[in-house]
């Protein structure tokens, strides 16, 4: 019984190290998704071209690529970043990449008459998506985002590379030490339980979004 | 009656793609007058509305709203004011589409406060009277807090009839606005636009409806193939039509 306290007190440390990249990263990635996916869409096109090639390179290549180049090819052009700081990084440009296509869908969904109404009411540029797009977007985009959140929580599993000490890192050294595979469930249940509140608070914030629908 | 033409497009020229949809068209508006423009599909009345309110660019012509030019013509090319008269010129002009084109996530009384708080910067308190004697008009007062989701087409029409009126225009321009509606809902949505030519409210309707452009408009333009067919006042128009375009487009509808 000791022991298995024991080990949810250690797993419960992991924990931690998981939710503060995915925190972190969640907080950081969205707001750059969105300026990415406005840039994506701008009329200015070489902007629009490098944010297309950026998406195309964050996507078309493994997380786990991402993760090893920040933390040990940037070294050797003189950025030394901390395992954690290189972690954040490689997740934040990844996943930003992502949200800003989801976004992209999402802007591009809406019907012109929405933007057509708002520039006859002599509503700008910014107004328009401020006021009348983006409240209307965010409700459109709520799924995919939830999807993508439910995946950042277990592809932060990916950090042990780094050797950083995450849920799974941990629940691994226990497995390997004591011969127990007792701390694979419950890193299972942790999970489960992390993914679960994320369900259940986005069904909430859809439930607010659209609450202008029939 | 004031006969100093508040709208003036001479010459208007306009394609998509190479395919011309307006070969050189020219109409005056009166203050107060009431324009009905009826034509086939594809005739190019609504692309003349959509040049007005600058939704489209126009490629050659002059477009003239009260004392400002929109746009005029330099070496058969049409030049465009600067952004502060386009937004002057817009600024008098109300548009209601045909898909109405509310804002779905807003409110009704929402959707009538947003521009008029947004452009005009004018206070939610300076505006909610302006705005809730609207919806009395319109006889959807009761509504104001339900979402369009929640209207009758015909609602969210005579809704968008009164977002636009809102930001006080000088015109008003419909770009079919019972085409998307049953008949029967049509009925509310044609007497909101009725009450306002009663008021002296400057018009331009773009419609298939014609014992509305009969009763209501006082004059009457006929397009086909982006051209002006026959145009005058709805009495001789209609009685009397001078072309055999006309003729056969007013047989089918009227059958």
């Amino acid at each position: 019984m000791d022991n298995l306290v024991n080990t949810i007190l250690l797993m419960l440390e992991g924990t931690k190290t998981t939710l503060n990249i995915f925190f972190i990263t969640l907080i950081l990635s969205i707001p750059i998704g969105l300026l990415v996916s406005l840039s994506r869409l701008s009329t200015i096109k070489p902007l629009s071209w490098l944010m297309e090639l950026y998406i195309w390179i964050m996507r078309g290549t493994p997380l786990m690529l991402q993760l090893l180049f920040v933390y040990f090819a940037l070294p050797m052009v003189g950025i030394r970043l901390s395992d954690i700081s290189a972690a954040l990084l490689a997740f934040v440009l990844n996943y930003a990449a992502y949200f800003a296509e989801i976004f992209r869908a999402g802007i591009q969904s809406i019907n012109r008459g929405q933007y057509e109404a708002a520039k006859t009411l002599g509503m700008s540029y910014p107004q328009t998506m401020r006021r009348i797009i983006l409240p209307q977007v965010i409700r459109r985009v709520l799924p995919p985002i939830s999807n993508e959140t439910i995946n950042l929580v277990k592809d932060t599993s990916l950090i042990y590379i780094l050797a950083m000490n995450d849920l799974l890192r941990v629940a691994r050294t226990i497995v390997q030490r004591e011969f127990d595979m007792t701390p694979f469930i419950v890193a299972a249940i942790f999970y489960l339980v992390m993914t679960f509140i994320l369900t259940w608070i986005f069904k909430r914030l859809e439930a607010h979004y659209g609450k202008y629908e029939v | 009656m004031n006969n100093q033409p508040i709208i003036k497009m001479h010459n208007i020229h306009k394609s998509f793609n190479g395919i011309s949809v307006l070969k050189g068209i020219d109409i005056e508006v009166n203050k107060s007058d009431v324009l009905a423009v009826i034509g086939p599909s594809g005739s190019g009345k609504s692309t003349l509305l959509r040049c007005l309110n600058n939704l489209e660019t126009i490629d050659d012509g002059t477009i003239q709203v009260a004392e400002d030019f929109l746009t005029t013509s330099v070496n058969n090319k049409a030049v465009y004011a600067d952004k502060i008269t386009q937004k002057r010129i817009l600024s008098r002009m109300g548009m209601v589409f045909q898909q109405f084109n509310l804002f779905p996530h807003m409110t009704v009384l929402e959707n009538l406060l947003e521009a008029p708080v947004q452009v005009k910067n004018m206070k939610k308190d300076e505006v909610l009277p302006i705005a809730e004697d609207l919806l009395h008009k319109i006889g959807l007062f009761d509504k104001k807090d339900a979402y369009p989701s929640r209207l009758s087409g015909g609602q969210q029409q005579r809704v968008a009839i009164a977002r636009a009126l809102c930001m006080s225009p000088d015109i008003m321009l419909f770009d079919e606005p019972t085409s998307a509606l049953d008949p029967e809902l049509t009925i509310g949505v044609l007497n909101t636009m009725r009450q306002l030519a009663e008021e002296h409210m400057t018009m331009i309707v773009v419609t298939h409806e014609m014992g509305f452009a009969r009763d209501v408009a006082s004059n009457v333009i006929f397009m086909a193939d982006g051209n002006i067919v026959e145009q005058g006042n709805p009495e001789t128009f209609f009685t009397h039509p001078q072309e055999e375009r006309t003729k056969s487009f007013l047989t089918n509808m009227l059958k």
